[in-house]
């Protein structure tokens, strides 16, 4: 039994029926296959499950659209502020100080959400993919086709995220390039479907719009059981009141030196001992080189802030040091002045790292000496490191060397 | 409300809905058009073919093996909404949480990866969610005996009623 039609073309377009549809014109038919290799699941009966039903397909794929665009446009949001285009860069806000924690705990939040979410959309529509004939006509072929690049592109990039968190990449492509791509291809496909099935949906959006099933109601609560409990498990490497629950997440926010976790370590950078003439050299028109004891004779200020990773863990914590804005302004540099700042270790993508002039002059922008009181550990960037709010945890430069005023 | 302000509202509804339609066709095809560009132009990338072997090899893997897998422990195994709730939320639990348990040894020298005991929490979890689902069965199950006894009960509201009236048992896959 089917509740409803999954074709929607019946009882969805009142004003089609009557007059030919136009449209239909540009749609050439395709032939039907021979009956006789309509076997196996292709043949009619084989699900007998009453919730492969539009209804139940609109509810959750309400659900995992919201949790897919959440996904994408946090997941855009990280990459903007990560590597801005150039007419870009001199207009990212320094502000909310915590503005890029809350979208990226919400980019894994939704991600992991998306999991089960997928899950129980998959299966709802699962008997579509043996819907007789194959394709109709060119138009309904593209649309399988635009279904596979959806369905292929969201598994590929919920499975890439997940992995991510973990640092485990058993891929052969690289994780950060492929995983946005794909972000592009995902939302892209999203689009298409619901343009294709919008009738459809519009049709089965309201609960009037279908007659109320036990079996629904047990499987949307089982949908939501199961988005709870993966949340619930997982949220606090992000979310503090949730931390106590944070039993399956790669990350503690309280575990690690000095009880904040590290993503690259001192050890995998070539960072563990600093060269005892080290020195903090700062370009600008009027340069200048300060010892560690002489920068710590500089006015010291201190700032709570987070330091938030694209991997979804945050944690937030109290740092001391000398404001950057001071540090420039002592070169003779302009407020405006953007700079770029080298780290100690010899290699990696972070390496050398560019702050715009907002960060820059922002007072809680930091070359932080210690964390919550105590001199930072070799893991957290000793003997100086970049700290600024709103800002990717890559681009928080650990063991600075040098920084140069740029513009 | 006279029938020809409802036609004429209709078929605003219909122009709205095809101008959304086609709004959303075209900002998609654009977007996967700039996401395929990107894909294979990017300098990173250096064999994007491998992209594709493990986008089809996911989708073989869960419309192949996965669901069907499903299908039948659903049709021929296991039994009643609450059990098969439960399977859902140790089976979502699991996608998410199973990684953690097979990597929890691998942090690359850095301990604040993956630092709990992925393993145990993971059963901790499962038996959780377990225990919750036996509350749920014999919250039902109660309620039904409930009713039986009684057929007054505050066990099931109107709608509920209509809903058993109107459906058939049968919930297989």
């Amino acid at each position: 039994m089917v509740p409803g039609r999954f074709d929607g073309r019946v009882e969805t377009e009142p004003a089609d029926s009557g007059t030919p549809a136009p449209r239909r014109r540009y749609d050439p038919p395709l032939p039907a296959p021979p009956a006789f290799l309509r076997r196996g699941p292709l043949r009619e009966g084989t699900f007998t499950s009453p919730l492969h039903e539009p209804r139940t397909v609109v509810v959750v794929g309400r659900w995992l659209g919201a949790a897919l665009l959440v996904c994408f446009l946090t997941g855009l949001t990280s990459h903007l502020l990560q590597d801005p285009p150039g007419w870009l860069a001199p207009h990212l806000p320094a502000r909310p100080v915590n503005g890029y924690r809350v979208t990226q705990g919400l980019h894994v939040i939704s991600g992991l959400a998306a999991i089960p979410l997928t899950g129980a959309k998959l299966w709802a529509v699962y008997p579509r993919l043996f819907e007789w004939p194959p394709a109709r006509s060119v138009l309904h072929a593209l649309e399988r086709l635009g279904i596979a690049l959806l369905v292929a592109a969201v598994l590929l990039e919920l499975f890439t995220g997940l992995l991510n968190t973990l640092q485990w990449y058993p891929w052969p492509f690289p994780f950060r390039q492929t995983h946005f791509w794909l972000g592009w291809l995902a939302t892209g496909g999203l689009l298409v479907h619901l343009a294709v099935k919008a009738p459809l949906i519009a049709a089965h959006w309201w609960r009037r719009a279908a007659p109320a099933l036990a079996q629904r109601r047990a499987f949307l609560a089982a949908t939501t059981a199961a988005v709870g409990a993966v949340t619930l498990v997982t949220a606090g490497q992000s979310v503090p009141w949730l931390r106590s629950l944070d039993l399956l997440a790669p990350r503690r926010p309280d575990i690690g030196p000095q009880g904040l976790p590290v993503n690259r370590t001192a050890a995998q950078a070539g960072t563990v001992t600093v060269p005892a003439d080290w020195r903090l050299r700062v370009d600008g028109p009027q340069p200048y080189e300060l010892t560690l004891a002489e920068l710590g004779e500089l006015p010291q200020h201190s700032v709570e802030l987070p330091i938030a990773c694209v991997e979804g863990w945050s944690a937030s914590a109290r740092w001391t040091g000398v404001r950057l804005t001071d540090l420039v302004r002592r070169a003779g540099a302009p407020p405006g002045s953007a700079v770029r700042v080298t780290s100690l270790e010899a290699s990696g993508p972070y390496r050398v790292m560019e702050m715009p002039a907002t960060y820059v002059d922002d007072p809680l922008s930091l070359l932080a000496l210690r964390v919550n009181g105590e001199v930072l550990a070799a893991d957290h960037g000793f003997p100086a490191r970049v700290i600024a709010p709103n800002r990717p945890g890559v681009l928080q430069t650990k063991w600075v060397a040098r920084v140069e005023v740029i513009a | 409300m006279t029938t020809g302000v409802r036609a004429a509202r209709a078929v605003r509804a219909l122009r709205v809905l095809r101008i959304v339609r086609a709004l959303l066709l075209a900002a998609g095809l654009a977007v996967i058009g700039y996401g395929l560009s990107g894909l294979l132009g990017d300098p990173y990338i250096t064999d994007p073919s491998d992209v594709l072997v493990w986008a089809v090899g996911g989708l073989v893997i869960h419309d192949g093996l996965w669901v069907p897998l499903l299908c039948v422990l659903g049709a021929f195994v296991v039994r009643g909404p609450v059990l098969r709730g439960w399977l859902f939320v140790a089976a979502a639990v699991t996608a998410v949480g199973l990684p953690a348990v097979l990597r929890a040894d691998e942090d690359h020298g850095n301990p604040s990866v993956l630092p709990l005991p992925y393993l145990r929490n993971w059963l901790l979890v499962l038996a959780a969610t377990a225990g919750v689902a036996l509350l749920v069965a014999f919250a039902g199950r109660w309620r039904r005996r409930d009713r039986a006894a009684g057929r007054r009960g505050p066990a099931l509201g109107r709608r509920d009623r209509a809903v058993r009236r109107r459906e058939p048992r049968g919930d297989r896959s």
